[in-house]
This record gives C-alpha cells, sequence and structure tokens, in this order.
C-alpha cells in the first residue's frame, strides 16, 4: 500500500457519472418536446410526426458514426459527400437490377472501397488529407454524373430506386438497423483494440508510434470502418428518399453538413457522455429543430439553417462552461 | 542471483541525425541490480542513447547485448517483449484515452476476447499495478488529458512497469514530480534494485543522481567522458565532467538574509479557487524573491496561475500595487508588466512549432508596433537576434522553429522573453525543470540579476533546495492553504520545511 501522503496524484480531479448525466439530458430532451408539442398546437408530439423525425434521423447518423472514426484519428476527408452520392447512385443501380441484395452490396461496397481508397492516398501519399479529399469529391461527383448519363456534358442528374425495394429507410427496419449500427460503432470505437489504436493515433501520433501501434495499418481501418458506415448511410438514404440528386462542382460537399452538426454537437458532450452513444441523441435534436421550425411554416433553407447554427453555438456555449484552455 | 552479472553491454554505438552526430562510439554496460546514472548538458546524447535502448529508433552501428544475447530492438514494444521499458522526458500520453488504456496501449490483445477489448478486466489490471508497486492512485477511467503532469508521469510509469522490467529507463522523470512522489520514487528504484533489475536513470538534478544510484556514466557531446560510482565522487566533479571546466557549486544565493526593498509590488488577499486553494494571503516586495513549497496537492502551481488572472476566482483579490490595478485576466497582468512563466513549458509557455523570433517577441509586440499598428521586421529580427546572443541560446539562426531546440535553450527563450520587457513581478513556476546545471547556473544568475534590478519575484518550485537558495521568504503549502511563513534568516532548512509540508 502506497503511504498515506501519496494515496492520490489527482485528489483535485472532478469526475462526472456519465449515466446520470445522460439520463438528465434525455429527461431535458423530453421536456423540451413537450414545449415543442404546445408550441406547435400538439403535432410535434404526434406518433406519424416522431415517426417522420426518427426516419430522418437514421442515414445521417450512421454518416456522423463514419466522420467520428475519421476526426478520431486526426483527419478530415471532404469527399464523404461525394462517396454517399456515389454509393447511393450504386446501391440505386444495383437495386433495380438484383433487388435488396443489390441496394445493401451497392452502397456498402462502393462506400468501403471508396473511403479505403482514400484512406490509402492518405496514408501513402502523405498529402494533407482535406486537401486530397477535396480533389478526390471532385472525382467522386464527376463519376457519378458519367455513370447515370454515359456522358460529361449533363451538370444535374438524378437516380431513382424502384418503390419495392426501399424497405430499408422505412421504419420499422432503418430503426432496426441504427440500433445494431449504435451497438456495432460502440463497441468498435470503445472496445476494440483497433478502435483505441485509431484514437491514439489522433491524440498523440509520435507516443502512438512509440508505443508500437502500426500508423499505417490502423489508417487502413479507419478506411475500412467509417467506409462501412458510409457505405450503409448510402444505401439507408436511397432507401428512405428514394432518389439521389448530384451536380458537380463540389456540391456533394453540402450532403455532410448536417451529420457534421451532429459530429460537433455530439462533441460537445463527449467530455460527459460516450460520442458514439451521443451521436444519436444530437441527430434527434437536431432534426428535432427543423421539424418544429417546419411545422412553424419557418422557411427551409435559409432561416431554419441559420436557427441549427446559431442553436449550435449557444449549446456550444453551455457545454464548454468550466473548459479550460481554447476549444479548437 | 549474481550482481557481477553484466545484464546489456553496448559496444561502440553511433548514431547521426542528419549533420549531427548524437552518440558517438558510446562503450557502456550495466549489471543486474545496478543502478545507473546518466548525465550531460542538454544535447549530449543521453536520450538519444537511452531511445535506442528503449527501440524508439535504431542505431547507425555498434552493439548491444542484452544477457548475452545480441539486442537490436526494431520499436519499443520489441523492447518490452525483451522486459525494457522506459519513461520518456517528454508527455507520452494520450489526451484523449483514459488512463487505464493508456497504461496497456499497443498490448491490449492481453484483454480481448472475441475482438472485445475489456476494459473492466484492463482497468482491474491497471489497478493491480498501481498496488504492486505503491504508485499513487490515479482515476483509470478518466481521460489523461485534464489531469495534472505529475499524475500523467505516474501513467506513464505505470506503463513502464507494467511489462515487469529487467531494465526500467528513466529520462528526466523526477523533475516532473513534487517531494512526496520523488521520496516515492526512489523507494521503486531501491525495491528494483533488491529484486536484481536495474535501472538507468536520467536527471540534472546531480545531487539526486549521486543520491540514489549506483553509478554514474558522464556524457558531453554525444560521447561517453567518464564513469565513477556514486558514492567516491562529488557535485563538482560531476559538473566540472559535464561542461570540461570548473562550475561553482555555489549557484545559489550565498547570503543569509532576506534583503528586499519595503514596497509592496503585489498584494494578494484570501485568494481561493474552489478545489484548489483557499483564503491565500501574501505580499510580494520590491526585489524579494518569495518562495512557495508543498507537496503534489497543495496547490502552489495553482497560486502561480491564480496570480497571473488564468484561473476563475472563487474569492480574494490579487492588487498589482505598481500599476494600481486588480488582476483578473492574463491580458491586464501583461499589460501591467507582469509575466508568468509556467510549469508545462512546451504546452503552456511557448508556441512550440513557431520559431525563435516569434516566441521573443510574442509578449512585447505592443512595445515593438508602430504607426497603425505595423510590425516593422527589422526591429523583430533585433530583438530576437539581441536576445539569442545574450541568453547564449544554441541555435542555428533565429528562424529555427522551438521544437528543434534542447530543453535548456527552449527554457532560456522562455524566460528571457520576458525579461527584455519592463516587467515589475515575475511568476516562475518550476523555471529549471528539464535544464542542466549550465542553463540552471545561467537562470539563477538571471533571476539574481532581475532581484537586483528590484523586480519581484514569485518563486514556485517542487525543488525544496531550488527555493532555500534563492527565496528571501518561504511559504509552505497543504492542502490549499499557507501554513508556514519562514524568512531567510529563520529555520531555512530542509527538515523545518519538510515537517510543515507532510
Amino acid at each position: 500500500m502506497p503511504p498515506e501522503h501519496i494515496k492520490s496524484a489527482s485528489a483535485t480531479e472532478k469526475h462526472h457519472n456519465p449515466y446520470i448525466f445522460a439520463g438528465l439530458l434525455i429527461a431535458g430532451i423530453a421536456v423540451v418536446c413537450v414545449l415543442f408539442n404546445i408550441l406547435t398546437g400538439g403535432r410535434f408530439l404526434e406518433g406519424t410526426n416522431l415517426a417522420v423525425i426518427v426516419s430522418h434521423t437514421v442515414y445521417p447518423t450512421f454518416i456522423a458514426w463514419g466522420l467520428c472514426f475519421l476526426f478520431a484519428c486526426g483527419y478530415t476527408d471532404l469527399s464523404v459527400g461525394g462517396i454517399l452520392v456515389l454509393g447511393s447512385f450504386a446501391s440505386c443501380i444495383l437495386g433495380n437490377w438484383l433487388g435488396y441484395p443489390g441496394v445493401v452490396l451497392g452502397g456498402l461496397v462502393a462506400g468501403t472501397l471508396l473511403i479505403f481508397l482514400n484512406f490509402n492516398v492518405f496514408a501513402f501519399t502523405k498529402i494533407p488529407s482535406w486537401i486530397a479529399g477535396i480533389s478526390l469529391a471532385m472525382i467522386y461527383e464527376a463519376v457519378a454524373v458519367f455513370l447515370k448519363v454515359g456522358e460529361k456534358t449533363e451538370p444535374l442528374v438524378n437516380a431513382e430506386l424502384n418503390r419495392e425495394y426501399r424497405l430499408l429507410g422505412q421504419l420499422p427496419w432503418s430503426v432496426v438497423l441504427l440500433a445494431v449500427g449504435l451497438v456495432a460503432a460502440y463497441f468498435i470505437y470503445n472496445k476494440t483494440t483497433v478502435g483505441l489504436n485509431i484514437r491514439a493515433l489522433g491524440g498523440n501520433r509520435e507516443v502512438a508510434k512509440a508505443l508500437g501501434i502500426n500508423i499505417v495499418k490502423t489508417l487502413l481501418w479507419v478506411g475500412l470502418i467509417c467506409g462501412i458506415f458510409i457505405g450503409i448511410a448510402s444505401f439507408i438514404q436511397q432507401s428512405y428518399a428514394g432518389r439521389t440528386t448530384v451536380k458537380t462542382g463540389l456540391t456533394s460537399m453540402f450532403v455532410v453538413f448536417q451529420p457534421l452538426a451532429i459530429v460537433l454537437l455530439a462533441q460537445i458532450l463527449q467530455k460527459r457522455i460516450n460520442i458514439i452513444v451521443a451521436v444519436p441523441i444530437c441527430a434527434f435534436i437536431i432534426y428535432a429543430i427543423f421539424n418544429l421550425l417546419t411545422i412553424l411554416r419557418v422557411p427551409s433553407g435559409t432561416i431554419q439553417e441559420a436557427v441549427l447554427g446559431a442553436f449550435l453555438i449557444v449549446f456550444g456555449i453551455f457545454g464548454q462552461r468550466n473548459v479550460k484552455g481554447v476549444v479548437k | 542471483m549474481n550482481n557481477n552479472e553484466i545484464l546489456l553491454e553496448v559496444s561502440g554505438l553511433n548514431k547521426y541525425f542528419g549533420p549531427t552526430h548524437a552518440n558517438k562510439n558510446i562503450d557502456f554496460c550495466l549489471r543486474r541490480g545496478e543502478i545507473r546514472g546518466l548525465i550531460g548538458e542538454n544535447g549530449s546524447g543521453k536520450s538519444t542513447l537511452i531511445s535506442q535502448i528503449a527501440g524508439l529508433f535504431p542505431r547507425d552501428s555498434g552493439t548491444m547485448q542484452l544477457n548475452g544475447r545480441d539486442y537490436s530492438p526494431h520499436s519499443a514494444l520489441d523492447a518490452n517483449k525483451n522486459r525494457i521499458s522506459m519513461v520518456m522526458q517528454e508527455l507520452g500520453v494520450i489526451g484523449s484515452l483514459p488512463a487505464g488504456v493508456n497504461i496497456f496501449l499497443g498490448r491490449t490483445g492481453q484483454f480481448t476476447k472475441n475482438g472485445i477489448v475489456s476494459l473492466k478486466r484492463m482497468n482491474k489490471a491497471a489497478s493491480e499495478l498501481f498496488e504492486k508497486w505503491g504508485l499513487p492512485k490515479v482515476p483509470l477511467a478518466k481521460l489523461t488529458d485534464g489531469m495534472m503532469i505529475e499524475t500523467r508521469k505516474m501513467v506513464e510509469l505505470a506503463r513502464a512497469l507494467s511489462v515487469d522490467p529487467e531494465i526500467l529507463l528513466l529520462d528526466e522523470i523526477t523533475q516532473s514530480l513534487s517531494m512526496n512522489n520523488r521520496q516515492m520514487l526512489y523507494g521503486l528504484i531501491n525495491r528494483l534494485k533488491e529484486m536484481g533489475r536495474s535501472v538507468i536513470v536520467i536527471t540534472h538534478d546531480v545531487e539526486e543522481l549521486i543520491a540514489i544510484t549506483d553509478t554514474i556514466t558522464v556524457l558531453r557531446d554525444g560521447a561517453v567522458v567518464g564513469n565513477v560510482v556514486s558514492a567516491e565522487t562529488t557535485p563538482d566533479d560531476i559538473k566540472r565532467m559535464m561542461v570540461g571546466r570548473e562550475i561553482s557549486g555555489e549557484y545559489y544565493r550565498a547570503d543569509m538574509k532576506p534583503d528586499y526593498g519595503e514596497k509592496v509590488v503585489l498584494s494578494v488577499q484570501n485568494l481561493t479557487v474552489a478545489g484548489e486553494i483557499t483564503d491565500v494571503s501574501f505580499d510580494v516586495h520590491e526585489g524579494e524573491i518569495l518562495g512557495f513549497c508543498g507537496l503534489s496537492d497543495s496547490g502552489i502551481h495553482s497560486v502561480g496561475k491564480a496570480v497571473y488572472g488564468l484561473s476563475k476566482l472563487s474569492g480574494g483579490s490579487v492588487h498589482l500595487n505598481t500599476a494600481g490595478v486588480t488582476i483578473k485576466s492574463p491580458m491586464q497582468a501583461l499589460r501591467s508588466n507582469m509575466a508568468y512563466v509556467p510549469k508545462d513549458r512546451d504546452n503552456e509557455a511557448l508556441m512550440i512549432h513557431a520559431s525563435i523570433l516569434e516566441n521573443f517577441c510574442l509578449p512585447s509586440l505592443t512595445e515593438l508596433q508602430g504607426p497603425v499598428g505595423y510590425l516593422s521586421p527589422r526591429k523583430l529580427r533585433k530583438l530576437a537576434a539581441d536576445m539569442t546572443k545574450k541568453l547564449s541560446v544554441k541555435c542555428t539562426d533565429i528562424y529555427q522553429p522551438m521544437d528543434a531546440l534542447s530543453g535548456g535553450n527552449k527554457q532560456k527563450v522562455n524566460l528571457g522573453r520576458w525579461l527584455c520587457k519592463d516587467i515589475k513581478l515575475l511568476v516562475l513556476d518550476c523555471p529549471t525543470r528539464g535544464v542542466d546545471v549550465g542553463v540552471k547556473a545561467y537562470i539563477y544568475a538571471l533571476m539574481k540579476e532581475a532581484k537586483k534590478n528590484g523586480i519581484a519575484t514569485i518563486l514556485i518550485s517542487d525543488e525544496l533546495t531550488e527555493v532555500l537558495g534563492m527565496a528571501d521568504r518561504l511559504l509552505v503549502m497543504k492542502g490549499g492553504r499557507i501554513t508556514r511563513e519562514i524568512r531567510r534568516d529563520e529555520d531555512f532548512t530542509e527538515q523545518s520545511v519538510i515537517g510543515v509540508m507532510i
């Protein structure tokens, strides 16, 4: 036993119980939902409306989980939107041809292969990932347009999945996928050697290397894991919306803005609650706000986005209370 | 157990970093149960040598033999498999991972079943490790990001011990520890020795090195200049070997009387920071060096931060009489001619990836700027070049990035950039952490010069000899409160201070 005077090296360091916080957060969300319900004259908490919100959160949640792994290793990939579009297209083309196996395989294979390819580019060329990501996004958008129209001239195209193959984007199947995704993401991020190595890489690359972690191998693992989540997101998105529209000119980057907002919100919460668990909660919060604004007939595309931005800032201010130093 | 048995033998080892010959034909022999000290000036090749033994980078030529067999570790993990582990000089933990995971990172396979790592088993093993080696407890499930330097060092030490090392390499770890944890470490080193394990210790504290080691190897400019038996040597002998010239043992103050002006420069009243310090009150006078010492949780480091306006106060005030202001923010402190040199040099003080020029000039931008805020490149260059020359900063030029400098030279820039300003109060938190005796002597000389110029200094230190050597008055803290004030002409001895600290 250590002597009494050296029993703790950190007596002044504070601890938080994540379960209590998660309980308080869910209770807080419930209260806010009741408030929203009052504001909307009882329409917000109607079963059909809640189903719309939940359905809408599923694919952005998968994208956000993928981004969590991406950011955890310290990389930024701006081509995720382009890959999502290509994955959705592949899901649509193969789905219409092969049925459900095609829907799943199309998205999964395209998403996984392309993100894996990106990480090969990051790992072996050493080009800063955000620069390489922009270049790759331009290529993927062009490929998506080319695949659909077979020519180079159409700047805007869309692909539509047959109605009989859209079940995976509808309730309750999308929620089943969400639950499976949550368990998988949670375990990979928190309870596997690969997950811990990915976080170590983002935390301090040099220390991770000194501790014997294979940097290139870990990066390729990130590509694979992130790719699977983006791949799943792409076939859910295609199944949910039924169609994907793409334009060249880096427009695919807009696709990931809302998932980015989800990750940002989850990062604010992560000092109190695990980021993987925080992601679906934050997705629900964001889409609940959009839903409220829509019911209140606030114009989308302008004021709704401005409200979301303001909400993130206010939430961030509260979330960063008692944090010392600068948050980057 | 045969204590004469050679455990590790290094012969003709060479290491180059570009044009720098970092290790020159090193011959080195470590016996079973031996505690070996490594000492030399900053940049003498100590860390390079043990980093090669620890598998952090390969040697360019020469041989290493462990237990009589060829030893060529190609990674830290490989060295761990050979039961050699190291606690690194700079902080080696991943802030975004919990302490328990940090201990077994890279070796999580032993807790993995069906692809799932059991954090519960991992934390249990970590907890048993702390218990087994008598290390101070650390919240294992908590991220290391918010932890104090000392706590993070304990995590690193636990990680090194987790391989049950035959050879433990400690690179300047003691200077991050407060007195109580240093005592714990000394006990641990003795225990390893009794178990027939060997330890290589690097520290700049010559007296400490002589006290805790059996033998000492002195390095200079990358080469071994001598091996001595610790019991048969003196600090002055070691210093002479290190720098190749005579360095007086009396680099602290020689006088034993408080010597400062009557004018109060800073007045602190009932300073309270929740969970850190409570009702701390003191005055600092013109030309005074006021020392603070205490154990790890005593709150001494919080005083420095709070005085400089970096902490959120729960109560009390900090009044700088020379400027007639109550300090509430670092900006206000800076504008009122206060300076603060924090303990965590790389993370809290320096812009580590910026140049020497930028680091020297940053605190003086207001004084340097011309009309409409224009900063003349000529003025910036002149300030940086003058200070580099004055402080003898070893560098290629003023545009060299800070992270390329040795610890001692970084500290010269860290301290010197304040001394080129017209400051009235200097807050120094462990100013000689990680610097060699030569730089240490230089820093003390700078402090004496500052004192002569009427600058008031708050000296916070984990090294008791330092505060006893330099302070006019000493405030001993325990549990976030001041428990005793001792003047230089009173009972100013280690024994009396330790009696109050514990």
